[in-house]
């Protein structure tokens, strides 16, 4: 019977752990989970949005305002984007679903700060309590620079902080209307140029010259002499199964690295990436993040990478030079330059700063994220001096900004199916980078990149310098 | 200004389970030789408590938004169920002369949270349950006469077995399909769940079988028939039964034999078994995928545990306040999930004291089978007590995501007509177990002192 007593006991407390464990995952669930299961798009409760809560606002940088809740007649309310296309694929749209930062942030936009005092206050005032306020690192004057530079051309531009991942400029064209999604839901779905997905962080594109970024860090690493490597260009070279071609067959004569670079040898960087090999320059793209999440605030596309340490040679030289099948968002291109530019370190960008609640003091803040070391400092060191080189002497010259020394790279990556996309990464000033940009446009043809990069540059240093 | 209101009832009904827990480890306290205030207070407290609540709740039910009037239909609803709960108190205080009053008052908060959620949920399951835990409450009353009528009831235990098999068996032939599991039987027009009935059969079963020693025959005999019991229900897809049964049977092995190398074999064994059934059966598969990732399969597998997290996580740890979340939302909410719809509208801090009620009657029903003479008595108090409880962690554990979600119902909470009645009986056994052993151990302190 005493036996008894005791194992009784200890069923007690069996089933009392069991009990406790639930308590204890009810607490997690609550607690540290609660804003990523309930933000998913799948819940209703977020979807509708509820009623008698004014939707809080979205601003950028400087407070300007981007999205705010309008009251209606009837008693609910509508959403109004003040700066409708130019801001279209930063905010999203927040009607038929929910994209961009309304996404987002939507657990924060609907989340009602001291909800208590704020229903009491709003018996009196007769206003409807409001959702908190969501600040971006977005600033509308980098913004609706790039947007009007960009113009009617498809394509998109990234501009970021190197140091810390802030996005200054996100700017993406197709773009939408986002006070007219409804009406136009059915062209805007049908439309084959498809203005509802965001190009900046949405769109692949094949990297082109660009990418000579990355076998150059490769070759660095796993080319012993690559400081003597020289290849005499003939305007085209002999590959296994595939010939490779210097843009107009230009022959560049001999050059090493920096010569290369400057005047973007397709011969030279082929050359290099055989030398390389496949295994070692699959190790490196994976390591420069080709095939890593990010976590980024809105909806993106991971870039694409086919090479394997099996490929073929024609792969392996195709991707030295970025053409073939990798392809990369002009975000991704922006973190990879802004990690050039910040000495090799990739930071995760982001966009959304800070939630701010109504009654004007700041909620959580956003904390740049260290994600990964591409190179070493000397790597990347003697890579700058290149890039610099790109702009002062070589193909990206229209990248100059009067007073500043520019840093950057430019590209043309083949079109199948029409004229070639235009390609510039690029940061400012060289020294001491404050900006980062990646600028891409489709079906134009060469070069066309890298003058609107220089005039955006330009704009973001105003700026970034007060 | 009515949402101000809402806003602040959560409050109250926060306060109100705080409260009413502080008042249960006053009681305990008290019985323990500490003494934190009087022990009758404590309960007179707790029934009131319960009547607050309730109050509160149908009075926000009721309230219409458009009209600003209270709905009759409702007001007349809470009225007679709460005659119900005050009618209730007063005939158990009767028929179960020293019963636990701690189990009276959790039961009745149980019942109390069931009706106020039915009632914001569908208003008709709400009437049906009520009269469920009347018919309930009347055979709780007949109990104990039952008991008394038949003594020794012990020694059935072949009929009980018999007639367990026999139920879970009857659901194979002339079974009807419901929520994904064949386990329900239609017998003119009403629908219900043998193996809830079968519970009660199984407890009983190993009861009378281990009041005896326990020698290696009736261990193996036991042993294959509650396998059998189990992989029974296995193929009727009711795989949370299956765990249910199980665990009743491992608890009451262990605890007649005190034999722990017995109890992790029968576990590690279990496992194994889990695992062949993992292979063989998709209907485990199914469930388990949906467990482990049930983002990967939101509009299929994964939609009912996916809708019962957004209910539980989107409105915090107070809710969203009564009537104002969408619990309607999530698949079987009625049954399956009503706790994801407690803390979507109560909060999680209402459901966690959810959760410590199950805890505090889990500890009373030991204290129970501790204080009990009789072996017999124990282990049907035990088992009974342990059934109900592990009941309750499956089903929240499987709504919480922390456990893989299995159709079981939360005792007491739930909708349902047969859960109902059997939580209702298996209470009452527990009770008239504690009235016995208090009267008979009465007996045996008086005789010892004439002697």
């Amino acid at each position: 019977m005493h036996n008894m007593k005791k194992s009784v006991r200890r069923v007690f407390w069996l089933l009392a752990l069991c009990f406790f464990l639930l308590l204890g995952y009810l607490g997690k669930l609550v607690i540290t989970d609660r804003q990523e299961i309930s933000s998913n798009a799948y819940n209703i409760r977020m979807r509708n949005d509820m009623e008698g809560i004014q939707r809080g606002d979205i601003l950028d940088k400087n407070g300007e305002l981007l999205a705010t809740s309008v009251l209606q007649d009837d008693g609910s309310y509508e959403r109004e984007y003040k700066r409708a296309r130019m801001a279209a694929h930063v905010t999203g749209y927040s009607s038929v679903g929910k994209t961009g930062v309304e996404a987002a942030a939507n657990f924060s936009l609907m989340s009602v700060h001291h909800e208590l005092q704020q229903r009491i206050a709003s018996m009196i005032s007769g206003e409807d309590p409001k959702g908190n306020d969501v600040v971006l690192t977005i600033d509308m004057d980098i913004q609706s620079v790039a947007g009007n530079l960009l113009g009617n051309a498809k394509g998109a531009v990234v501009v970021m902080e190197p140091s810390t991942g802030r996005v200054l400029a996100m700017q993406a064209y197709p773009d939408f209307d986002p006070n007219k999604v409804e009406e136009q839901w059915e062209n805007l779905t049908k439309n084959e140029d498809s203005p509802l997905v965001n190009r900046a962080t949405q769109g692949l594109y094949p990297p082109g010259s660009t990418f000579k970024i990355v076998t150059a860090l490769a070759a660095m690493e796993y080319v012993p002499n690559w400081q003597n490597f020289t290849v005499e260009c003939k305007g085209e070279s002999n590959f296994e199964n595939k010939v490779i071609h210097c843009y107009n067959n230009k022959a560049h004569g001999t050059v090493d690295m920096h010569k290369a670079m400057e005047v973007s040898c397709n011969c030279y960087f082929a050359t290099l990436a055989k030398e390389i090999g496949s295994k070692n320059m699959s190790d490196v793209m994976k390591r420069c993040g080709l095939e890593m999440d990010y976590d980024f605030d809105v909806a993106y596309s991971k870039s694409v990478m086919y090479l394997n340490k099996n490929a073929t040679e024609s792969e392996l030289v195709e991707t030295g030079i970025g053409q073939g099948k990798t392809s990369v968002s002009p975000l991704y291109m922006a973190m990879m330059i802004s990690a050039v530019a910040n000495d090799g370190m990739m930071m995760r960008p982001y966009m959304i700063d800070h939630v701010q609640y109504p009654n004007g003091s700041i909620g959580k803040n956003t904390v740049p994220e260290k994600l990964i070391q591409i190179g070493t400092a000397e790597e990347i060191a003697l890579l700058q001096d290149m890039l610099i080189g790109v702009v002062e002497n070589g193909t990206g010259q229209a990248a100059k900004v009067n007073g500043v020394t520019v840093a950057g790279k430019t590209g043309t990556a083949e079109n199948a199916t029409g004229n070639d996309h235009s390609w510039f990464v690029g940061y400012a000033p060289a020294e001491n980078p404050r900006v980062a940009i990646a600028v891409v446009m489709e079906d134009i043809g060469d070069a066309k990149a890298t003058p609107i990069a220089g005039k955006v540059l330009q704009v973001a240093l105003e700026k970034t310098a007060e | 200004m009515f949402d101000l209101i809402i806003m602040l009832s959560r409050y109250v009904f926060v306060f109100l389970i705080g409260l009413y827990l502080w008042e249960a480890i006053v009681y305990i306290a008290y019985e323990q030789g500490g003494f934190l205030g009087s022990p009758y207070h404590a309960i007179s407290v707790q029934r009131r408590l319960i009547v607050i609540m309730h109050l509160v709740a149908f009075l926000i039910l009721s309230y219409n938004r458009e009209t600003h009037l209270f709905a009759w239909q409702v007001l007349l609803f809470g009225a007679v169920s709460l005659a119900f709960l005050l009618v209730a108190v007063q005939l158990l205080d009767r028929f179960y002369y020293e019963g636990c009053p701690l189990i009276w008052t959790g039961m009745l908060f149980l019942i109390d949270v069931s009706l106020i959620m039915l009632q914001r949920l569908s208003p008709t399951s709400a009437q049906k349950q009520l009269l469920w835990f009347v018919v309930g409450l009347c055979g709780m009353l007949v109990l104990p006469y039952l008991l008394r009528l038949i003594p020794r009831f012990e020694i059935f235990e072949w009929a009980y077995i018999i007639v367990c098999y026999g139920l879970l068996l009857s659901t194979q032939i002339f079974g009807i399909e419901q929520y994904g599991s064949r386990n329900w039987l239609n017998i003119a027009g009403i629908t219900f769940q043998p193996s809830e009935l079968a519970k009660f059969l199984f407890v009983f079963y190993l009861a009378s079988v281990f009041r005896k020693r326990v020698e290696w025959r009736s261990f193996l005999t036991t042993g294959i028939l509650s396998a059998g019991v189990v992989m029974l229900l296995v193929l009727q897809k009711d795989l949370g039964a299956a765990l249910i049964f199980f665990m009743t049977y491992m608890v009451m092995l262990y605890i007649a034999t005190s034999n722990e190398i017995l109890f992790f074999a029968g576990m590690g064994a279990a496992s194994g078994a889990a695992m062949i059934a993992y292979r063989l059966f998709s209907h485990v598969r199914v469930r388990v995928a949906a467990w482990q990732n049930p983002w990967a399969d939101i509009d299929h597998g994964g939609y009912q545990i996916v809708t019962a997290l957004f209910a539980i996580t989107t409105y915090g740890l107070l809710g969203s306040g009564l009537t104002k979340g969408m619990p309607n939302s999530i698949p079987v909410v009625e049954s399956d999930c009503i706790f994801a719809a407690i803390c979507e509208e109560f909060g999680v801090l209402f459901g966690a004291g959810v959760i410590c009620i199950f805890i505090m009657l889990l500890y009373r029903g030991i204290r129970i089978t501790l204080d009990c003479g009789r072996r017999y008595y124990s282990l049907l108090a035990v088992g009974i007590i342990v059934m109900l409880c592990f009941q309750a962690f499956v089903i929240i554990g499987g709504v919480i995501k922390f456990i893989p979600l299995t159709g079981v119902t939360l005792p007491l909470v739930s909708y349902g007509g047969t859960s109902v009645m059997v939580s209702l009986m298996m209470i009452g056994i527990l009770q008239w177990v504690c009235v016995y052993c208090e009267q008979h151990s009465q007996i045996a302190e008086g005789g010892n002192a004439d002697a």
